[in-house]
């Protein structure tokens, strides 16, 4: 249904192009951005999980940056009221979130041993420049819809392994705003997991381990005899965009090089060298990615079926092994491990682009479009454009527009997955709260 | 716990054997109650050096690279022990956990108490407390996995883990999951085994590792592997436990003698650590040099890396910036030596913003103002290394190949680096250092490397021996400094001026190592032509 919702509110992506994003005025954008885009009230309801446990929201630790990289840490606020007059009245470029902690975070001078975490949600942070070696597409900050696939694959696999293998519910995505994907668990367990839980559920979910092979790194992931139940389901849900992906987009082993970097994740140092010949011999240099994978799979299934050697034992699982190598989730675990670590809060605007960190549903990750996603500039516009046919800014009580003028725009889906998610949180907090 | 003075009368012991058999049951116990018996002062001093060798035997195991209980280590660990006169503690952690013979109970006795004692003297820092978790786990595992599974049994209901097996039923709903997923045990074996269903939480290393079926936050654990739910329980009493202790630690050292003994413990342990270099200042200009004949590979990458790429990421920073501070590099010419390099691709401003305060922290003068201890070869080993990094141990993380074509372009015959990779081949990355070291160094002595600060003293050491008399006896190796027990109370002096001849001596030595250098400069290049 969600989907659906979706769908049916597609943006004027026209206006996309006609209003270009400048970082130079986002300055002078950002109060009108605050004070009546941004949701305010999501927001709260969000960190304030319903004021389940004491002093939730107001030992949360809030940071800002201020222009100039001015980084103002250990905020906290105590009301609603107080965050969002602060925002509106600082306009910071960027706010972090962080933990929450034992005590109020303001007073952090004044208190003996410092302040200490209590709970903080389990995050996780992938950065499209971790995969600079399987993309051929962009590289670096940018970002197109081929690539974007990959974040495609990311989130199905952690979302789907967060839910079955450990329960959690309440994961909400965002997108970060130029090129990467942030994930935020925020059930109680989750809040409540500590350093070493943290720690454990990290490395679960980290499988890609990196060789050195004469100065690049070669992804690696071992499947061992009997792989885990997790690994099989990752590879269920990567094996079927792995030709869309790996070899038609990206056409990765297109070139000598490209074949080097499927020959390095081989790991054994003859099988290697036996591959390496039998490819030159049968395929031509620059040869589709296509045709070198098919070779490749043949290659890989005669020699296990024929005697014992390490095609039999060691690579047995060769295949599977590089295209989860290529397109399992590349984590930055110390995000995900740190209880002190603070993350970018939803709805900011990232400074380089202009765009809205909005939140997406995993279920329709694919049709996400990050190159669409709107533009602190072209938000402006269109409320103004609305304001314009309807005149009813004008005319209309400011408080009661202003509750709705994310409805007028094309940031619309965002607040309404993020209040779909909320939605559950609190139901979920009543049904909690009524057992007792 | 209470400290008193009470002398026991030799006559009583037999009375108190029977008391101590229903307060030490059994070899392998939680450590949930402190000890409440009255312990002499003498015997507290020698029951904190002997937990301390112990734990120092679990500690050179475990930098020798070895896996936790593989037949080796068990093998290591023995002959270290007995090497120790600690074979009591050996017989704790073989089979026969509950035997009633009184020189077993009264190891038990020792073992429960010296425990106790070394939270005193570990709760006071957090490095001091990771060491002593991570090596009092180690002991914990190797005690436990000598029980049978009906010790295990008894265990578990004996210390309050209310956990029942599957039944039949519940067993088959998860069956295909179990098989896929359990860990180390054949599809046979999982057939026949007993599985528990617990939270995840509670075996968070089966987790870490993939080791066991998870569902919906539940983790199913079969009999073998319950060590994990013990051991994580175990954890977190000693982690609870040393932060208790450190509420306390200030009452029980208001008697001095306890707070010397303590104290001393303390400093025996930092005593190598290298976070401030007592012996000499090195010159930043003279790191290309030395890179070359007195780090360690892993260093020498790091710092190759960051003359060509002239950046380096955050944790090739840390292993870098801590190693060079640990060998005598200057705040200021560390600064300098990052800034001059960084602003290659960056503006001064940048730098500045981004990079000087890491710097400044890790010599402690920024942010918790605590002075960095340099990374020691265990954890660079355990480092992970992803896309773009330089750090970790290359003898772990570079594949075989390029790890070659590495040591043959450092000047390394064919066979020498056949023999390094000898030892890489089987996992053994410090040995190869160290016969990395012997090599480069035209060595007779293969030193032991446990911490890069160790090798680059190592090195300084031996170069300005041969400087000096060319052949002469064997080389100065370093010592890892053992305690010796049994209350007496000299030998701590002893250790103090055992400690200052040892520090005149290598600073003499890198003294004269410093002019070699210095000399060796101004034969080949004169310093005012480097162009950085």
């Amino acid at each position: 249904m969600q989907v659906a919702d979706q769908e049916n509110q597609a943006p004027q992506q026209q206006t996309t192009a006609v209003h270009a994003y400048n970082p130079e005025v986002l300055q002078d954008m950002l109060p009108v951005y605050y004070r009546r885009l941004f949701p305010h009230l999501p927001f709260y309801r969000w960190l304030s999980y319903g004021s389940s446990e004491d002093a939730i929201f107001s030992n949360r630790e809030i940071s800002f940056t201020l222009p100039d990289d001015i980084y103002i840490r250990y905020l906290c606020f105590d009301t609603q009221a107080e965050l969002e007059k602060e925002i509106c009245s600082r306009n910071p470029i960027k706010i972090d979130i962080g933990p929450v902690m034992h005590t109020k975070p303001k007073n952090h001078r004044s208190i003996p041993g410092g302040l200490t975490p209590v709970q903080r949600e389990l995050v996780f942070d992938i950065d499209m420049t971790d995969y600079d070696d399987v993309r051929t597409c962009c590289s670096g900050a940018e970002v197109c819809l081929k690539c974007w696939k990959f974040m495609v694959l990311a989130a199905r696999v952690l979302d789907v392994a967060l839910r079955e293998d450990f329960g959690f519910e309440h994961i909400i995505w965002i997108f970060s705003g130029r090129r990467g994907i942030h994930c935020w668990v925020c059930d109680h367990q989750a809040r409540h997991l500590d350093a070493r839980g943290r720690y454990a559920v990290a490395e679960y979910l980290n499988i890609i381990t990196y060789a050195n092979f004469s100065g690049t790194n070669s992804p690696r992931c071992a499947m061992g005899e009997r792989p885990h139940h997790s690994l099989k389901r990752a590879l269920k849900i990567v094996e079927p965009m792995f030709e869309e992906v790996i070899l038609e987009d990206q056409n990765l082993f297109g070139t000598p090089k490209g074949v080097t970097k499927l020959l390095n994740m081989v790991h054994d140092d003859a099988a290697r060298g036996e591959l390496e010949s039998y490819l030159q011999k049968n395929l031509e240099d620059g040869a589709h990615s296509r045709l070198i994978w098919e070779s490749f799979n043949k290659y890989a299934s005669s020699m296990r079926t024929s005697t014992a050697n390490a095609w039999s034992r060691k690579l047995k699982n060769i295949v599977s092994e590089v295209q989860l190598g290529l397109l399992y989730p590349r984590l930055d675990i110390n995000v995900t491990r740190g209880f002190n670590h603070l993350l970018k809060a939803p709805f900011c605007i990232h400074p380089a682009t202009g765009k809205v960190c909005v939140p997406f549903s995993v279920s329709a990750v694919a049709k996400f479009d990050p190159t669409t996603v709107p533009t602190i500039t072209q938000l402006l516009h269109e409320i103004n454009a609305f304001d314009d046919k309807s005149k009813s800014y004008m005319e209309a009580p400011e408080d009661k527009s202003r509750i709705k003028d994310h409805k007028k725009t094309s940031m619309f889906k965002g607040v309404v997955v993020f209040e779909e998610f909320l939605r559950k949180l609190e139901r979920n907090q009543k049904s909690a709260s009524l057992q007792f | 716990m209470e400290f008193g003075l009470k002398k026991r009368a030799r006559h009583e012991v037999k009375v108190e054997v029977a008391s101590l058999e229903t307060k030490y049951p059994h070899n392998v116990m939680l450590y949930h109650y402190p000890p409440t018996e009255d312990v002499h002062i003498d015997e507290f001093e020698e029951l904190a050096l002997e937990r301390l060798r112990l734990l120092r035997v679990l500690d050179r195991a475990s930098n020798r690279n070895q896996r936790l209980l593989s037949d080796e280590w068990k093998e290591n660990v023995s002959a270290d022990l007995t090497r120790e006169g600690l074979r009591s503690y050996l017989r704790l952690c073989s089979a026969g956990g509950s035997t009633k013979h009184e020189a077993d109970i009264q190891t038990r006795r020792r073992d429960y108490l010296s425990h106790f004692i070394l939270r005193l003297a570990y709760c006071r820092s957090e490095d001091l407390a990771r060491w002593f978790v991570a090596r009092e786990m180690e002991l914990f595992r190797y005690k436990f996995a000598a029980l049978s599974s009906a010790e295990v049994k008894q265990f578990l209901e004996a210390n309050g883990f209310e956990i029942h097996p599957l039944s039949e039923a519940q067993k088959d709903e998860v069956k295909d999951g179990l098989y896929e997923s359990t860990a180390g045990q054949s599809v046979a074996k999982i057939e026949l085994l007993d599985f528990y269903k617990v939270p995840f939480t509670q075996v968070l290393d089966l987790v870490r590792g993939r080791r066991c079926y998870l569902k919906a936050g539940f983790a199913y654990v079969n009999t073998h592997d319950l060590v994990s739910l013990v051991g994580t329980k175990q954890q977190d009493e000693i982690e609870q436990g040393l932060q208790a202790a450190k509420t306390m630690v200030d009452d029980v050292e208001a008697d001095e003698r306890i707070s010397r003994t303590l104290k001393a413990l303390h400093n025996s342990y930092t005593g190598r650590d290298y976070t401030v270099c007592r012996d000499a200042a090195i010159p930043i200009e003279s790191l290309d040099q030395l890179s070359k004949t007195s780090m360690p590979l892993c260093m020498r990458m790091c710092h190759e890396h960051i003359r060509a790429q002239h950046h380096i990421k955050h944790n090739g920073r840390m292993q870098y910036g801590l190693f060079i501070k640990g060998i005598g590099v200057t705040l200021e010419d560390s600064l300098r030596f990052w800034r001059e390099e960084f602003t290659k691709k960056m503006d001064a401003d940048k730098f500045a913003r981004s990079y000087e305060y890491n710097i400044y922290h890790n010599y402690g003068k920024k942010g918790s103002m605590v002075n960095y201890t340099p990374y020691s070869c265990a954890k660079i080993i355990k480092d992970a290394t992803g896309p773009g990094d330089c750090h970790g141990c290359p003898y772990k993380y570079m594949d075989q190949g390029s790890l070659k074509t590495k040591l043959s372009s450092y000047g390394l015959s064919a066979s020498a680096v056949d023999e390094v990779m000898s030892f890489v081949s089987r996992g053994h990355y410090q040995i190869a250092c160290g016969k990395y070291f012997q090599i480069t160094h035209n060595s007779t002595v293969e030193p032991t490397i446990i911490h890069p600060n160790n090798y680059f003293e190592e090195s300084q050491i031996t170069m300005g021996n041969r400087q000096k008399r060319t052949n002469g006896p064997a080389l100065p190796k370093a010592r890892i400094k053992d305690i010796k027990g049994h209350g007496d109370r000299s030998m701590l002096m002893g250790e103090d001026d055992d400690e200052l001849w040892r520090i005149a001596e290598t600073q003499e030595r890198i003294m004269q190592s410093q002019k070699d250098i210095s000399e060796a400069f101004n034969d080949d290049l004169d310093l005012t032509q480097i162009d950085y």
